[in-house]
């Protein structure tokens, strides 16, 4: 799979895989790839959901790879859904299959995939994955694989890069989705406690929170004192402007053991060795938790009735915002830029104001959290938004 | 008991668990055997860490002390990248990279000083395990209770099973298996020789469905209850339904089920097991992800409705049940 380093005339096929989890304008990215690859008169493919093209060519009546001509690359609609599609799990290193006995078990197919992009003649790869897939990439690259990784996170979350692909068209429509939430809780006289996604850092809840001017953001980088935003509700709800709003973001750690516990069965202990009941005591996990646990913790601390909301995945669809499409043809375009220059084992990093590569070691356990003396922090508590948490 | 693999305690098998004073997996009071390993992947399965055939590690987050407290995780001999800490996180937690973890085995599990990190199974003999089982004898003789192998799936290791059950039989114990036996024929013909009750599960009764939440059709699986209902008159068969609301909480099922077992007289009891959450956590444990997150425990209402067109069945009033 080596080659010749710097010597951009050798490569002659690249393609290009999505990983799991969906953002919008996925086809700016095979658009921007597909492009400057023509440019220089290179040849390149998609593979179709995932790795599912390449591994399993057969479930593919029309073939497993999508041929990507610079003509067809700009026809492609970047407001719709990705061309290439995709698959609920990208790991070719356990690989779920049925085997000759009928019996499910992963298999490490990593080897498999090797050899078919030598078959293909693939040069290179390109890869739109989150967090878990630059790990994965990483070991792929280890084997051998000339791999180059483009950043895609809702939560803006990997580290390394200022902007993932997807966060902005994600933060878009969340504002969009507070804005209504603000007429609801106006109406209903009620807290609107909204949950937004953001398992392990808060940008989506807190960015989405200044622009709605919320009145609390709650995020996981801040374990929330719940008596003392209760206190800045009742300061800010009043019989003029009787209503209010929570954005939560899913992650958020609330150390006081609201979670319902599971009920005590006899059943427990002989039908399931080592249970422990519901998730850790400090993580919620379930989607729409957050937003029950402070909504129902909140009403018993103040007067006004609250509300639980839940965006969640909603604003994994629709339609990229214009940032999403410039970022997305920057990126694709700069991972041919990375394989001209043969740097591979890298991710695609947006720092403004430049996309360069970063080694994928730099963005590999690391999270792109919200740090204490943000900017973001700041305005928030300029505008009076309660953060959980004086700092 | 002679060795039949030139181990001196017998074969070994990989041995998830060894759950003593059970008494929902056979009769009496009973002490249940755990292997590792299964061949479905139901959506619901409340013991994860039964699935990988092979001893794997584990992390409970609640049992690390953090980075600044402990830290051993993060350095040498723990493979590189392995486990991590979030900067500017709530808390100085370690974190697993299960993608790059994949080589922790028991000695590097050890090393972790508060045992945050376990391995969930280990290889034992059949005469470590039996002589595990045999402390709680006295229950099982005043109880008519034994011993209970349960998964995973059981047939998934059939030489150290059929080992086991034979060595309980020759202690005096009664034998039990929990199987929803998907696997070859041959491997159910070694075990089921040795079993008094089978407790096995009808999941769901058409094939297309079975293979949505499973994994496989169910084609092989019934053909496998039907040779063994015929082939073993002599054991005690229990069906059983883990219920789950949305899945096959419904008549349809349960009525499906009875017509495939009443004919058979061996088969004495269909049970129904309402779906629980307590295996949760285990998934987080293992950084693996619970697909039934949405799912709720079937109401009282709807477990009651259903075991009264089971207790019709077979001829039982509520009264009798009790």
């Amino acid at each position: 799979m080596s080659i010749e380093v710097g010597h951009a005339s050798f490569l002659r096929r690249i393609a290009i895989m999505v990983g799991a989890g969906f953002v919008p304008g996925m086809n700016s990215v095979v658009m921007g790839a597909a492009l400057a690859a023509g440019k220089l008169g290179w040849e390149m493919v998609g593979i179709r959901d995932g790795f599912d093209g390449l591994l399993h060519p057969d479930r593919y009546p029309d073939g497993g790879l999508v041929p990507l001509s610079p003509q067809m690359a700009e026809n492609l609609d970047p407001a719709a859904g990705g061309i290439l599609g995709q698959s609920a799990r990208v790991d070719p290193f356990h690989v779920r299959t049925v085997n000759a006995d009928d019996m499910v078990e992963e298999v490490d197919m990593s080897d498999e995939l090797l050899k078919r992009l030598q078959a293909e003649r693939i040069d290179a790869l390109i890869a739109v994955v989150g967090g878990r897939g630059m790990s994965i990439f990483h070991k792929l690259h280890r084997k051998g694989l000339n791999a180059v990784c483009i950043p895609r996170s809702i939560e803006n979350d990997i580290a390394a890069t200022a902007v993932s692909f997807g966060f902005n068209s994600a933060l878009s429509f969340t504002i969009e989705m507070l804005d209504r939430v603000r007429q609801a809780a106006q109406s209903a006289r009620k807290i609107a406690v909204v949950e937004v996604l953001g398992e392990q850092a808060g940008w989506l809840a807190l960015q989405a929170g200044i622009a709605v001017c919320a009145d609390a953001v709650l995020i996981p980088e801040i374990p929330p004192d719940l008596e003392m935003v209760a206190a800045r509700m009742e300061e800010k709800v009043t019989p003029r402007r009787p209503y209010g709003v929570v954005v939560v973001a899913e992650g958020v750690k609330l150390s006081d053991g609201m979670q319902a516990q599971a009920k005590e069965s006899s059943l427990k202990a002989s039908l399931s060795p080592l249970a422990t009941g519901g998730a850790s005591e400090h993580v919620i996990q379930k989607s729409g938790q957050a937003a029950e646990s402070v909504a129902t913790r909140l009403q018993l601390l103040i007067a006004q009735e609250t509300f639980p909301m839940v965006l969640g995945p909603w604003v994994r669809g629709g339609v990229p915002t214009a940032v999403d499409r410039q970022l997305g043809l920057g990126y694709g375009a700069g991972a041919i830029r990375a394989v001209r220059a043969g740097k591979y084992g890298v991710m695609m990093a947006f720092v403004p104001p430049d996309i360069n590569f970063v080694p994928l070691v730099e963005a590999i356990n690391k999270v792109r959290t919200v740090p204490a003396n943000s900017e973001f922090m700041q305005i928030a508590r300029s505008l009076g938004i309660c953060l959980g948490r004086e700092i | 008991m002679k060795s039949q693999s030139g181990n001196p305690g017998g074969p070994t098998g990989i041995v998830l668990n060894i759950q003593r004073y059970c008494s929902h997996d056979g009769p009496g009071i009973r002490t249940t055997v755990f292997l590792k390993g299964c061949s479905l992947r139901c959506k619901w399965c409340g013991n994860p860490e039964s699935i990988r055939p092979k001893p794997e590690m584990s992390y409970d987050p609640r049992k690390c002390t953090g980075k600044k407290a402990c830290g051993v995780c993060l350095k040498s001999p723990f493979p590189e990248g392995a486990f991590y800490v979030v900067e500017g996180g709530a808390d100085d937690k370690v974190k697993v990279n299960w993608d790059l973890a994949t080589n922790c085995d028991q000695a590097l599990c050890s090393l972790c000083p508060t045992g945050a990190l376990e391995m969930y199974g280990k290889s034992m003999t059949v005469d470590e395990v039996l002589d595990e089982v045999e402390k709680d004898s006295s229950f099982y003789r005043n109880t008519g209770g034994g011993m209970t192998i349960s998964g995973g799936e059981v047939m998934l290791q059939p030489d150290f099973a059929a080992a086991l059950l034979k060595g309980a039989h020759e202690r005096g114990f009664n034998t039990a298996v929990e199987t929803a036996c998907n696997a070859p024929w041959s491997f159910l013909e070694k075990v089921l020789p040795h079993v008094d009750t089978m407790p096995h599960d009808h999941k769901l009764t058409i094939p297309e469905r079975h293979k949505k939440w499973t994994g496989v059709s169910n084609e092989r699986i019934l053909a496998n209850f039907k040779r063994a209902y015929e082939t073993f008159p002599d054991i005690d068969f229990i069906a059983r339904t883990p219920l789950i609301p949305g899945v096959n909480a419904d008549e349809e099922h349960i009525r499906a089920v009875l017509a495939f077992i009443r004919p058979y007289k061996n088969v004495i009891d269909y049970e129904l097991l309402p779906y629980h959450r307590f295996g949760l956590a285990k998934y987080e444990y293992l950084g693996k992800v619970y697909e039934l997150d949405d799912y709720k425990t079937p109401s009282e209402e709807v477990v009651a409705h259903l075991q009264a067109i089971i207790d019709e069945a077979f001829g039982r009033t509520s009264s009798d049940k009790k």
